[in-house]
């Protein structure tokens, strides 16, 4: 069960057999006003805290967590925008007469201006009722650091109702966040065993209204409250209530207070401010439910996030985009990203005025709701307001379960269990995100089997490309052929010679997408190219796609012109590893002097990673051709599959030996070294194949991994921007 | 391997063998040494949460195994396509945000899933 349906109440949540559910409106308001919205700070009751009191109980002056501004918001919240909170505030306040939730500020609060000399892990029982019930509480809490909690008697504290319901509520929830790992039983226990000795009766019901209605609300809330810039301005409007003590339990004088401050158009601006989230949330409710998906993630992220106090971090283009992300200012499709179509600004503040003619009666009227309901009548407004769609949304989304690692994460974040560079990861992953976006376009274009021209072309328009090609081919420059094949095929695109070699330019560049583009084309005007087939095989194998390389190396037994017969024909569509494999068997023994009938076997055998058969096949093969640098190649890779790497190395070398700018040998020796855990040694290699042909994806992002591995973050920036004269000035071979 | 398989496979499955062999050598042992967790993938052969099988990938042992995790609760688990999977592990996608796009499920502890990154996966070479 995802803990954020425990906090909220979701319909995931009533527990069977658990006459404690957390599914109360109570427990969702508390959640909704105390934490700054933050699951974070939730998360940091769990940490043992430290234990002082102040002696005014505004607990909440200038001790919330400095929350940090989250970059790329454009919906600065003034500190008044936070009145519905204090609405709430005002509620919880009434309700508790502030000893619960002073209690509560005090648990919350986080560390990190407290020395932890005054931790205590057992509860004080002397002092004030208060501090009496702050300190056990503390001790539930510390429980679940394994200090046993102990039913303790305890002086008569003089619980209210509202409070017994509170603390029953919020301790079952928080025993859950506790003891997910535990059986539902043991929590149970500790809940009974606390609540017992406060003397709650763990029977009474108060049921709020249906579960779950109240997640948007609470969304809203987190949104809001996660934009806020510097220090808490919740806690700005506790503190004031603190200092006005009388008007806790009026309302009135509240809104007279708000008025004072911020004139009573405050409120209509306050809801064309938040306009935008409002707006945001049409949009989810609207979008797709894979989309939903990422955007709670990532809304909860933002949130947590939001948390890091780390300055280079609040300001890194990633934590913007999760921002953005979060509020559905922009999402991401098909790995685009886009920016979101929001309704007109204006229209739901536009409508919200006049369905309540004004911000004067919607003050009034909630005041005057306020008193008769209480804030859960509010909150059952709200939710009637928006319909029987968010319960719909509701359920289809809590079905998806996308709510458990960003809880978890912003858990363990709160723990410390990253350490520091988890900020830095992140934005990374973004910088990363980046990059993967600008070579997207082009990979799932190549990725579909279309070939990608190059944009500018200098041998287009020359008399013979092909056999420019073919010259530059044969001189191992490798890239400079591409473009002149490429002029050849654009010029003559039935030409499979020109796309055959081209297949094959881009396969030794490293480059399988490409190499695949092309060899279908040269296929499509050679069907039975034995090259063009075999080379196909090839490159499906590397790419690990089993099925179609098999139908091509079946392909090249079948076309061929000596081994033909020993192939039932037209088995396309029903092909078995083991007849294929048994075909080629049949092959060479016919004539075990002919090499390619042992390189395909050799590939073959890859394909089944029966390795040591493959290196066999390759290495009779080459007694045959010794001379043939793709061959040792292939023996090299095959070695280095199954972890010969030593030897692998050394085939890899008689391939250079035999074609110096063979991009894909250097690449393999990069991945031979890397996987040997050499990662310094691999990144000189894959620095010199992609001097060779920047355009090899492969060794870009294999570069990416070593240089992390080989602690050289400092290089990431270098390899990310593709500065090559950097890299070789660092990584000489 | 089996020689009697048919055509249809997972492209995980070789990477998942390579593993396998990946974590006799040194620098397997490391990095079982080093990362110390067990992990299980759900792969989906096309859409994520369908027809999935599943691997261990248990790096306290330094083992690779077909199936579900029977010995406990691994620390982390996760699903994602087939293809997914590749990229990851290649590089080409990142693990962070596969998670944002909702490409990949995760459960169990973070920090664990933190770990889970491409550089515990071999690199296959290519011919």
């Amino acid at each position: 069960m995802a803990m954020r349906e425990l906090v909220t109440g979701g319909a995931a949540c009533a527990v069977p057999g658990s006459s404690s559910s957390s599914s109360n409106p109570l427990g969702a308001l508390a959640n909704a006003f105390m934490g700054s919205s933050s699951k974070t700070q939730e998360r940091l009751r769990e940490i043992p805290t430290s234990t002082t009191i102040p002696s005014d109980g505004s607990a909440y002056v200038g001790n919330g967590e400095p929350l940090s501004v989250l970059p790329g918001s454009e919906l600065d919240h003034p500190p008044q925008l936070n009145a519905q909170g204090s609405a709430f505030l005002e509620g919880f306040h009434s309700a508790d007469q502030n000893r619960l939730a002073d209690v509560w500020d005090e648990i919350q609060r986080p560390q990190v201006n407290f020395p932890l000399e005054h931790t205590q892990l057992q509860p004080d029982m002397h002092g004030p009722p208060q501090r009496v019930l702050s300190s056990f509480l503390h001790s539930f809490v510390n429980s679940s650091h394994g200090v046993p909690f102990r039913p303790a008697s305890l002086p008569v504290l003089g619980l209210s109702e509202g409070d017994k319901r509170c603390i029953r509520d919020r301790s079952s929830i928080m025993a859950r966040h506790f003891f997910a790992d535990k059986s539902e039983d043991f929590i149970n226990a500790q809940v009974n065993a606390l609540l017992s000795s406060l003397e709650i009766d763990n029977d009474i019901r108060a049921r709020g209204p249906v579960p779950g209605r109240f997640r948007e609300l609470e969304e809203y809330w987190n949104e809001s409250q996660g934009m806020r810039h510097g220090p808490n301005p919740a806690d700005g409007w506790v503190a004031e209530f603190a200092q006005h003590p009388i008007g806790h339990r009026d309302p009135s004088t509240w809104v007279q207070s708000f008025e004072q401050e911020h004139g009573a158009n405050g409120w209509a601006s306050e809801f064309e401010h938040e306009h935008a989230q409002l707006a945001s949330m049409d949009h989810m409710r609207g979008a797709t439910v894979s989309n939903l998906a990422a955007m709670e993630q990532t809304r909860m992220l933002a949130n947590t996030l939001a948390q890091n106090n780390d300055p280079k971090f609040q300001n890194s283009k990633f934590f913007q985009f999760v921002s953005k992300m979060s509020r559905g200012e922009i999402t991401i499709e098909d790995n685009q990203i886009k920016p979101a179509t929001l309704s007109a600004p204006g229209d739901w503040a536009t409508e919200y005025q006049q369905q309540y003619s004004g911000g004067q009666t919607w003050a009034d009227q909630f005041v005057h709701e306020e008193l008769s309901k209480g804030p859960s009548g509010w909150v059952n407004e709200f939710a009637a307001e928006r319909g029987h769609v968010d319960d719909e949304w509701v359920n289809e989304f809590s079905k998806l379960h996308v709510n458990d690692w960003a809880e978890e994460f912003g858990h363990q974040v709160a723990e410390g269990a990253f350490g520091d560079s988890s900020a830095d990861n992140w934005a990374n992953a973004y910088d990363e995100y980046l990059n993967e976006q600008t070579a997207l376009k082009q990979q799932s274009e190549s990725s579909h089997g279309v070939y990608v021209f190059s944009d500018l072309n200098p041998y287009v328009g020359h008399p013979n490309p092909l056999k420019e090609g073919q010259e530059l081919f044969r001189k191992g420059l490798l890239s400079e052929a591409v473009l002149a094949l490429e002029a050849e095929v654009l010029k003559n695109p039935d030409n499979a010679e020109g796309w055959r070699l081209l297949g094959i330019a881009h396969a030794e560049n490293d480059d399988d997408q490409q190499a695949i583009a092309a060899m279908m084309r040269a296929q499509e005007a050679d069907p039975t190219n034995l090259e063009v087939l075999l080379a196909l095989g090839v490159s499906h194998t590397n790419e690990l796609e089993q099925a179609a390389a098999l139908k091509y190396l079946y392909s090249w037994l079948r076309h061929h012109p000596k081994y033909g017969t020993v192939v039932p024909p037209d088995q396309l569509d029903s092909l078995y590893y083991a007849d294929v494999a048994s075909y080629f068997n049949d092959a060479a023994r016919m004539s075990p002097d002919d090499a390619d009938v042992h390189i395909v076997l050799g590939v073959l055998y890859n394909l089944s990673r029966e390795y040591d058969k493959a290196i066999e096949s390759f290495q009779t093969a080459l007694k045959l051709k010794p001379r043939d640098y793709s061959l040792w190649n292939k023996l090299g890779a095959t070695q280095a599959n199954s972890v010969q790497s030593a030897d692998a190395i050394l085939a890899y070398q008689q391939a250079l030996d035999l074609k110096p700018n063979y991009v894909r040998a250097w690449a393999n020796m990069g991945i031979s070294y890397a996987n040997q855990g050499l990662y310094e040694e691999s990144i000189r290699y894959y620095v010199r194949a992609l001097s060779m042909n920047p355009k090899a994806d492969n060794a870009w992002q294999y570069l990416r991994i070593s240089l992390s591995c080989a602690s050289r973050n400092d290089m990431l920036e270098a390899c990310d921007s593709r500065s090559l004269d950097v890299l070789q000035k660092e990584f000489p071979l | 391997m089996s020689s009697d398989k048919k055509s249809a496979q997972l492209k995980s499955d070789a990477l998942m063998d390579q593993m396998k062999l990946h974590l006799t050598t040194d620098a397997g042992k490391a990095l079982t040494k080093k990362i110390g967790l067990v992990y299980q993938l759900n792969i989906a052969p096309k859409k994520l949460g369908f027809n999935e099988e599943s691997y261990v990938v248990d790096l306290k042992k330094g083992e690779v195994k077909k199936g579900r995790y029977e010995e406990g609760k691994p620390d982390a688990t996760f699903s994602f396509t087939d293809d997914d999977l590749i990229k990851i592990a290649s590089g080409k996608m990142n693990p962070q945000i596969a998670f944002m796009r909702g490409a990949m499920k995760i459960k169990g502890s973070i920090s664990a899933a933190q770990k889970f990154t491409p550089d515990i996966f071999p690199k296959p070479a290519k011919m």
